[in-house]
């Protein structure tokens, strides 16, 4: 016994350090606008554009989109620092679950759309992969990181608002990606059981009992933006006083749907 | 007068006794309540989350019969793997406890990265549209359950360090919860490299 305790400090005062420094971990503040160029790709206009589109987007359907590009991610599976950011930022309402998350990470080259449980219907799987084969691919090949982003991610957002019987003002002619879909159902029906069971434990046993699980994501923390790199040329000026300014996440989760793939 | 000041006294102590009794008995009280319904709330947490995984596997499970079918147009040799693939998924339908149903997808997992390695031998394949929609599909179900996998894993440790807990233990074995298995991606499955043969 008397070995345990001065071992056992020693083991913890050692393996601290490694402990905090080997758990590599997403980790971004909240999105202040619904495009966060953080590896300066996308030129002042369509940033602009792209903004505004995405603002109208949660405006008139509620759905949370941010479009995000770093430099890197770090290590870490493009799949795992998209879904951990998208949680964190709880993108999408509560209950609907209606958040999307386009992630771009230059120097990796891979990007990523993280469909939200909500959206997983209708934005399935296969068809981020075509828009982001079809659409967002070819344009990273020829360097053209600006008009790329900006074509998928609207194509991407004009589904999302038709689906909700909504259009979206001034967006541009884009040839849509042509959709074929003939497991359109699955994606809800993968979502039902966990509906089903939190209902049972939220409703079950009465308030307070059941949320503890999500206390994992609500102690994040929001501080540093840790080596993810923004150019200095942000704060340039492109958004006229708060124009296009996102207001943070509402609860929205994430059930690791979606599609990456690398260019 | 002083008889009739000793059994006022004594009375009030009494109540003072009865009182501190029912005092504590209810603090005991709300303590079991709230270690009892612990115990329950962990255990649906961790149901909950194997539900999850349960969906996904579920729908992994359904794309497999397109996807071989895809792949078998272009590789015919392929039997063995084809086989395999049927004789796992047959396995896990047949899976009872929990971790059966993880032994059998892990060895599904194995299998079926080897079949979308085969595209590296059939160029044919790999220019497959429909292949490629399967293979994004295929991801994602891949993905979604490696997300379950790690919620659930979350869920159970709360759990079993509960059951394992001095006064955990004991609640969990009022409320007749039992520590449940992790869903460890095997490292074969994670790591294993298709052999390529000439």
């Amino acid at each position: 016994m008397r070995w345990h305790i001065p071992r056992l400090a020693l083991t913890l005062l050692i393996m601290a350090p490694v402990a905090t420094v080997g758990y590599a971990q997403a980790d971004l503040p909240m999105p202040r606008h619904y495009v966060e160029d953080y590896a300066d790709l996308v030129n002042p206009a369509d940033e602009q554009s792209l903004n505004g589109i995405l603002q109208e987007l949660e405006q008139k359907t509620g759905a949370q989109y941010i479009v995000l590009t770093v430099l890197t991610t770090a290590g870490l599976p493009i799949e795992q620092f998209a879904i951990e950011l998208a949680e964190k930022w709880k993108l999408g309402q509560k209950g609907k679950d209606n958040g999307m998350l386009f992630v771009l990470a230059k120097n990796d080259r891979t990007w990523r759309f993280e469909v939200g449980y909500g959206l997983e219907g209708f934005v399935t799987d296969q068809y981020c992969g075509r828009v982001g084969r079809e659409v967002l691919v070819p344009h990273l090949r020829r360097g053209d990181y600006s008009q790329g982003i900006y074509q998928a991610n609207v194509q991407i957002a004009q589904r999302i608002a038709s689906e909700s019987g909504v259009a979206l003002g001034d967006t541009p002619r884009i040839q849509p990606v042509p959709v074929r879909d003939s497991r359109r159902g699955l994606p809800c029906c993968a979502a039902l059981p966990t509906l089903l069971l939190l209902l049972l434990v939220f409703g079950g046993f009465g308030r307070g009992m059941g949320w503890w699980f999500l206390l994992p994501f609500m102690f994040g923390g929001f501080g540093g933006q840790g080596g993810y790199g923004r150019s200095g040329s942000f704060g340039g000026g492109s958004f006229g006083g708060g124009f296009g300014g996102f207001g943070g996440g509402m609860g929205g989760r994430f059930g690791g749907g979606g599609a990456s793939g690398r260019w | 007068m002083r008889m009739s000041g000793n059994v006022w006294v004594v009375l009030i102590a009494i109540v003072a006794a009865l009182a501190l009794v029912a005092l504590v008995a209810f603090i005991g009280f709300l303590w079991y309540a709230s270690g009892y319904n612990k115990a329950i709330s962990l255990e649906q947490g961790a149901e909950k989350a194997w539900a999850d995984i349960d969906a996904a596997l579920q729908r992994r499970l359904d794309l497999v019969p397109n996807l071989v079918n895809t792949v078998k147009g272009y590789a015919q040799h392929e039997k063995e793997l084809f086989e395999s693939i049927a004789k796992s998924r047959e396995k896990y339908f047949q899976a009872g406890s929990r971790a059966d149903k993880i032994e059998a997808s892990n060895e599904l997992t194995g299998f079926l990265s080897r079949l979308l390695m085969l595209q590296e031998q059939y160029p044919e394949l790999k220019a497959n549209e429909s292949f490629r929609d399967l293979q994004v599909a295929l991801e994602g179900t891949e993905n979604r359950i490696n997300v379950a996998r790690i919620r659930y894993n979350e869920a159970a440790m709360q759990l079993n360090s509960y059951a394992k807990a001095l006064f955990g233990s004991f609640f969990c074995k009022r409320a007749k919860v039992e520590p449940v298995a992790y869903f460890e991606a095997t490292e074969q499955a994670k790591s294993q490299v298709p052999k390529v043969e000439f």
